[in-house]
C-alpha cells in the first residue's frame, strides 16, 4: 500500500460514521486495562482517520501497536449508536498497515508458514499437532519453550492433543438418528479437528438427535477468519473462494446446496460476511452473498429447528455431578458479531435437570481472541482476569461456551487459577442430554 | 532527554500511568465535541488521590496549565486542554472505596463510571438517581463537575442534589477533604460551590454519593403525535395539572428515524412526527391512578396511540433508545453540534417552532430532543466538520438559538456547561460585574489560574478585574 497516499490505508468513509460520543469506552477490554483512550475504540478510529487526514503517519509504530492491542472483539459495535462498523475496519488497516510496518524477520516468517502453508492444508496442520503432541507428552515442549520468551506460558498452556484416534474426520454421512426431517453440512474447520474433534462429533450428534443427517465437507480446512481478523486479506479472499466452492459442492438430490452449520463463533460470523469480502469481486460476490445466507451458527440452527417433542435431560443423579449449576458465556463473535444471544441460553433452559446461572460479565471478551493469546499472552491473560472473578462469583461448576477459542482461554486460566470447574462446548453438553438413558 | 519535571511526574505515577508519545496524545485533542480540538503536552492517569495531589504539586512548581478529564464525553469542549499542558484522567480511578445500603450513601473514585454506581448499588434495591444520557460511559466526576442532569432528573434532581462530600486536590497539591460530615453542610457550603465548577477549581478524586431507593413500581408511557407541537402543548398540560412524572421526553421525527435504524431501535413508529416518553413512580396505587389520570390529558391534546410499556424489557428499549439518540445521529452525518438551552416550559412549543425555522433558513439538518419537563431542549445539528461553510452556518445558528432562548428568558445550557464553546456567549446573559465576581471566585481557588484555563469564564472578564485590583484608581 501507498503511504504518499494515506487515504488508502484505512477505510476513510466508515470511520466518518464516529461521531465521537464516548459510549464504547466502557465496555472496551483495552481499555478497562490501560484507561488510556489511544487503546478505546473511539481513539482508534480517531488515529485511523488522523492517519487517513495526514496527522498521524501511516507507518507510525504507536499507531500500528494501538491496532495490534485490539482483540478485534467487537464489543464496541454492540454499544455503539452509530453502527460504526468497527471489526470491518480494523480488518482493513491491518491489512493495509501490515505492508507498511516493519515486523521482525523471525515474525514474519512464522505468519507465512502459520498463514499460508499450515492453516489452509489438513495434512500439514495434522502433521503439525502431531509434533506438537509428541513435543508434549515427550517433554520436548517443556524444554524448549523458554526459548519462546513471552510466549512460553502460551505454548505451554495449549490443550495436551488428542491422540490419533479421535482426530479422524468426520465420516461423510452421519445419518439423523430420529425421523429425518433434512440434510446439513458443517465447517469441521483447521485446528478443530485436530484439538476439539470430540466437539464436531458432538455437533453431529445433536443434530443427528434433533433429525438432521449432516454430511461431512471432504477435504476442506480453513475459512479464513484468522486471516481476515489479522490484516491478511488477500489470503482471507482466496480462503473464502475455496470455501464456497468446497461447500456449494454439498448440496441435496434437487441440487440445493446445503445449510452450512458452524460450531466456531468466530468462523460463522467470518463467513456470513463473505458477501462483504467479495463485494469487490464482480466474478464472486453474488455467490458469496447467497453462501453467507446459508451460515447458520450451531445454536442458532439447532433452537430454530429443534422438534417440540426433543427433549434433553441430564439424568439428576448422574446429570447433577456432571454439570453441576451450569453458566454460560457468550463468545464475542457469537453476540457480538452474529447478535446470537438467546439462543444458547434457550436451549440449556431445555434440557431437564440443569440449574443454569448468568454470569456477571458474560458479553466482556475472555482474551482468546483467535490467536491474540498466542501473539499477546500478558495482555490475554490481563483481560481474562475479570472473567475468571465474575466464574468465582457465580459459584458455577461448569462454564459453557459456544467457540473453541473461548474453551481453550477458560480451561487453562482455570487450570492455572486451580479452579474446579468443567468447560464444554454447548454442543457437548446438548450432545450428552439428547443421548437416550 | 527528557525534561527532569516529566521524569519527576513518571516517578509518582509509574510507566503505565503516564502517556507522552504524540500519536497516542492525539487521541486526547477533543471530548464530545470535535470541532474544538487541541493536544495536551502530557497525559497522567493516577491510581490515588496521593498521586494526584503529588503530581500537582510537580505541576504548580513549574506553572503548567491541567485539565481534569473523566471519559470526555464532554458537550461543550470542557475537557479540551486550550492551553495545552498536562492532561489529568481520571480513567484509571474506578473503585467504589465504600457501599453502605443503610445510610444509603456510597463514597467512589472519581472516574468510576455513573452506571456502574447504579450496578453495584442494584443488589440493595438502590441506584444513583441522575441519569445522564451518557451515564454507560460518562464519569461521576465529570458528572459533579458538570452538574449533569438527565431524564430522571426531572423527580430526582440534578446531580448537585446528589452529592454528600468531596475529596478535592488544589492546584498547589493541597487535598482538601470535605467529605465529613455527611449532613447539612456547616458554613460555606464549599461542596455546592465545587458542583458544576467545570474543572476549574481543583481536582474531585472522592465523591460521596447519596444512593436512592428503587421505586416500587414504574410505568413508562409512550405517545405518539402526528406533531410536535402537540407534544409541547401535551407537556404543558401535564405540569399545569400538577401532575409528577419522574421523566418527560420528547424525541421529533429525524431522532426517531435515526434512532430506530440504530442498535437501540426502541419500536418508536416511524411515522411519528414527534414521541413523547413519560416515566411514573411510586407505589403501585400512585402509579395506577397517576396512569390513569395521565392518559387522558395525553390523548386530549391528540396523541394518535398511548402506550404503556408491558415488561421490564420493553421499558429498558424505550429509554434505550431515547439515550442512544445523540450517538444515532452519527448516520446523519459525521457530526453533530448539540445544543443545550433551557426556556420556561411554557415557551417550549414557541421556540421549537422558531429552532426549526432557523435550521430551515440555513439548510441545516436539525434533530431535536428534549428534557421537556426541565424545559431543556437540544436542538442536534448534524453536519460535517470539513465543510466549512457548513460549520460557519451551524455555529450562527447556535448562536440564533441560544439568543432566543436568552430572549424567551431562558439560560445557555440545561447541563452541558459552558466550557469552551459558549464562552463568548456568557457575555450575553451576564453583566461586567457578574463575571467579574465569578473571577474572584475563580481566583480564590486557583489564583494562577491554571486548572481548566480559558473555560467558563471569558477571559476579557478576569483581566478586567485583575487590572482593576491592582490599579485601584482605575475603579469607577
Ligand atoms: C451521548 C451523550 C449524551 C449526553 N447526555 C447528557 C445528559 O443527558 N445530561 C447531561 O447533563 N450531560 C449529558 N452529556 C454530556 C456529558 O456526558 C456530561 O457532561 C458528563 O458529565 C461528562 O462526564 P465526563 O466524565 O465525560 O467528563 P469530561 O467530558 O471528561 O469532562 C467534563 C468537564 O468536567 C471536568 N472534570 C472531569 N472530571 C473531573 C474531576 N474529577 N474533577 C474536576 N473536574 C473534572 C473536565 O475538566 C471538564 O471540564 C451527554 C454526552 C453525550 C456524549
Ligand atoms: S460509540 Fe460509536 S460513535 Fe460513539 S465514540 Fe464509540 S465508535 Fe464512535
Ligand atoms: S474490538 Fe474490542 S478491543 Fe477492539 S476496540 Fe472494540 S471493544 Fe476494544
Amino acid at each position: 500500500m501507498n503511504l504518499a497516499d494515506p487515504k488508502s490505508l484505512v477505510e476513510y468513509a466508515a470511520t466518518l460514521d464516529c461521531i465521537h460520543c464516548g459510549l464504547c469506552l466502557r465496555t472496551c477490554p483495552t481499555f478497562q486495562l490501560t484507561g488510556n483512550e489511544a487503546s478505546s475504540p473511539r481513539g482508534r478510529i480517531y488515529l485511523m482517520r488522523g492517519v487517513a487526514e495526514g496527522e498521524v503517519a501511516g507507518d507510525d509504530p504507536v499507531y500500528h501497536e494501538e491496532l495490534e492491542f485490539c482483540l478485534v472483539c467487537r464489543h464496541c459495535e454492540s454499544v455503539c449508536p452509530a453502527g460504526v462498523r468497527f471489526g470491518e475496519m480494523m480488518e482493513i488497516a491491518r491489512d493495509r498497515s501490515a505492508h507498511t510496518a516493519k515486523r521482525p524477520l523471525l515474525e514474519t516468517l512464522a505468519r507465512r508458514i502459520g498463514f499460508d502453508v499450515v492453516l489452509p492444508n489438513r495434512a500439514l496442520m495434522r502433521l503439525a499437532m502431531s509434533l506438537l503432541g509428541f513435543a508434549q507428552r515427550s517433554g520436548v515442549l517443556a524444554r524448549v519453550a523458554p526459548l519462546f520468551g513471552a510466549r512460553k506460558d502460551a505454548l505451554l498452556a495449549l490443550p495436551a492433543v488428542p491422540p490419533t484416534s479421535e482426530r479422524e474426520p468426520l465420516g461423510l454421512r452421519s445419518p439423523a438418528r430420529v425421523l429425518e426431517r433434512g440434510e446439513v453440512t458443517v465447517l469441521e474447520g483447521c485446528v478443530m479437528p485436530e484439538l476439539f474433534g470430540r466437539v464436531n462429533r458432538a455437533t453431529v450428534e445433536t443434530l443427528g438427535a434433533i433429525g438432521f443427517t449432516t454430511r461431512a465437507c471432504g477435504t476442506h480446512a480453513c475459512c479464513g477468519a484468522l486471516h481476515a481478523h489479522n490484516g491478511e486479506l488477500e489470503g482471507a479472499r482466496s480462503l473464502a473462494k475455496t470455501t464456497i466452492a468446497a461447500f456449494d459442492g454439498v448440496a441435496d438430490q434437487g441440487g440445493e446446496p446445503l445449510p452450512i452449520i458452524v460450531n466456531s463463533a468466530g468462523c460463522g460470523a467470518h463467513m456470513k460476511e463473505y458477501g462483504r469480502l467479495l463485494a469487490d469481486d464482480p466474478a464472486w460476490r453474488e455467490r458469496a452473498s447467497a453462501f453467507s445466507a446459508r451460515v447458520h451458527d450451531f445454536s442458532e440452527f439447532v433452537a430454530a429447528h429443534a422438534p417440540p417433542d426433543w427433549k434433553p435431560s441430564v439424568d439428576a443423579s448422574d446429570g447433577a455431578r456432571a454439570f453441576g449449576r451450569v453458566a454460560y458465556d457468550d463468545p464475542c463473535h457469537l453476540c457480538h458479531g452474529q447478535q446470537i444471544r438467546k439462543q444458547p441460553r434457550e436451549l440449556l433452559a431445555r434440557v431437564a435437570g440443569l440449574e443454569c446461572v448468568e454470569l456477571a460479565n458474560a458479553e466482556q471478551c475472555c482474551g482468546s481472541a483467535g490467536i491474540y493469546s498466542m501473539l499477546r499472552p500478558a495482555d490475554s491473560n490481563a483481560v481474562f482476569e475479570p472473567k475468571l472473578a465474575a466464574l468465582d462469583e457465580s459459584r458455577a461448576d461448569t462454564l459453557v461456551t459456544a467457540n473453541p477459542g473461548c474453551q481453550m482461554q477458560w480451561q487453562s486460566g482455570i487450570e492455572r487459577a486451580g479452579r474446579n470447574v468443567r468447560v464444554v462446548h454447548l454442543a457437548e453438553l446438548l450432545a450428552e442430554a439428547s443421548r437416550a438413558k | 532527554m527528557e525534561a527532569a519535571w516529566i521524569a519527576e511526574l513518571r516517578a509518582v505515577v509509574g510507566e503505565r500511568g503516564i502517556v507522552d508519545d504524540a500519536t497516542r496524545l492525539f487521541a486526547y485533542e477533543a471530548d464530545g465535541i470535535v470541532l474544538l480540538r487541541q493536544r495536551p503536552d502530557l497525559v497522567l492517569l493516577p491510581r490515588t488521590t496521593d498521586e494526584v495531589s503529588r503530581a500537582l504539586a510537580i505541576l504548580h512548581r513549574e506553572r503548567i496549565p491541567i485539565v481534569a478529564r473523566g471519559a470526555g464525553t464532554g458537550l461543550s469542549g470542557g475537557a479540551t486542554p486550550v492551553a495545552g499542558g498536562v492532561v489529568l484522567s481520571l480513567a484509571r480511578m474506578r473503585d467504589v472505596l465504600e457501599l453502605d445500603p443503610v445510610d444509603r450513601i456510597a463514597r467512589v473514585q472519581a472516574g468510576l463510571v455513573n452506571i456502574d454506581l447504579s450496578l453495584a448499588a442494584a443488589k440493595h434495591g438502590l441506584f444513583y438517581a441522575p441519569d445522564p444520557s451518557s451515564q454507560q460511559a460518562c464519569t461521576l466526576g465529570g458528572n459533579v463537575a458538570e452538574n449533569s442532569g438527565g431524564p430522571h432528573c426531572f423527580r430526582h434532581g440534578a446531580t448537585t442534589q446528589h452529592v454528600l462530600g468531596l475529596v478535592l486536590v488544589l492546584e498547589d497539591g493541597t487535598v482538601l477533604d470535605l467529605s465529613e460530615p455527611r449532613v447539612d453542610p456547616l458554613g460555606l457550603d464549599l461542596v455546592g460551590l465545587f458542583v458544576g465548577s467545570e474543572g476549574m477549581f481543583g481536582v474531585a478524586t472522592e465523591l460521596t454519593l447519596k444512593l436512592t431507593k428503587k421505586p416500587a413500581t414504574v410505568e413508562t408511557l409512550l405517545a405518539i403525535f402526528e406533531s410536535l407541537d402537540a407534544a409541547c402543548d401535551a407537556v404543558s398540560d401535564l405540569i399545569r395539572a400538577r401532575h409528577e412524572p419522574s421523566a418527560i421526553e420528547i424525541l421529533d421525527r429525524l431522532t426517531i428515524e435515526a434512532v430506530e435504524a440504530s442498535v437501540y431501535a426502541a419500536g418508536y413508529p416511524k411515522t411519528a412526527e414527534a414521541v413523547l416518553l413519560v416515566d411514573v413512580e411510586g407505589s403501585e396505587v400512585e402509579v395506577e391512578n397517576s396512569v390513569r389520570a395521565i392518559e387522558p390529558l395525553i390523548r386530549a391534546r391528540g396523541a394518535i396511540e398511548v402506550r404503556v410499556a408491558k415488561s421490564d424489557y420493553e421499558r429498558k428499549q424505550l429509554w434505550a433508545g431515547r439515550k442512544g439518540a445523540f450517538g444515532a445521529m452519527g448516520r446523519i452525518a459525521p457530526d453533530l453540534y448539540v445544543a443545550d438551552v433551557c426556556v420556561p416550559r411554557t415557551k417550549l412549543r414557541e421556540v421549537v417552532a422558531h429552532t426549526t425555522r432557523i435550521a430551515r433558513e440555513k439548510n441545516l439538518k436539525l434533530a431535536t430532543v428534549f428534557h421537556a419537563g426541565d424545559g431543556n431542549l437540544h436542538p442536534n445539528i448534524a453536519y460535517d466538520r470539513r465543510d466549512a461553510d457548513e460549520v460557519r452556518r451551524v455555529l450562527e445558528a447556535g448562536d440564533e438559538i441560544m439568543h432566543l432562548c436568552i430572549a424567551a428568558g431562558g439560560s445557555l445550557t440545561g447541563e452541558h456547561g459552558v466550557g469552551l464553546e459558549k464562552l463568548p456567549a456568557m457575555e450575553w446573559l451576564f453583566t461586567r460585574e457578574d463575571l467579574a465576581t465569578m473571577c474572584r471566585v475563580r481566583e480564590a481557588w486557583d489564583p494562577d489560574r491554571r486548572m481548566n484555563p480559558g473555560k467558563l469564564i471569558p477571559m476579557r472578564a478576569c483581566l478586567e478585574t485583575k487590572q482593576a485590583l491592582a490599579r485601584p484608581e482605575h475603579l469607577t
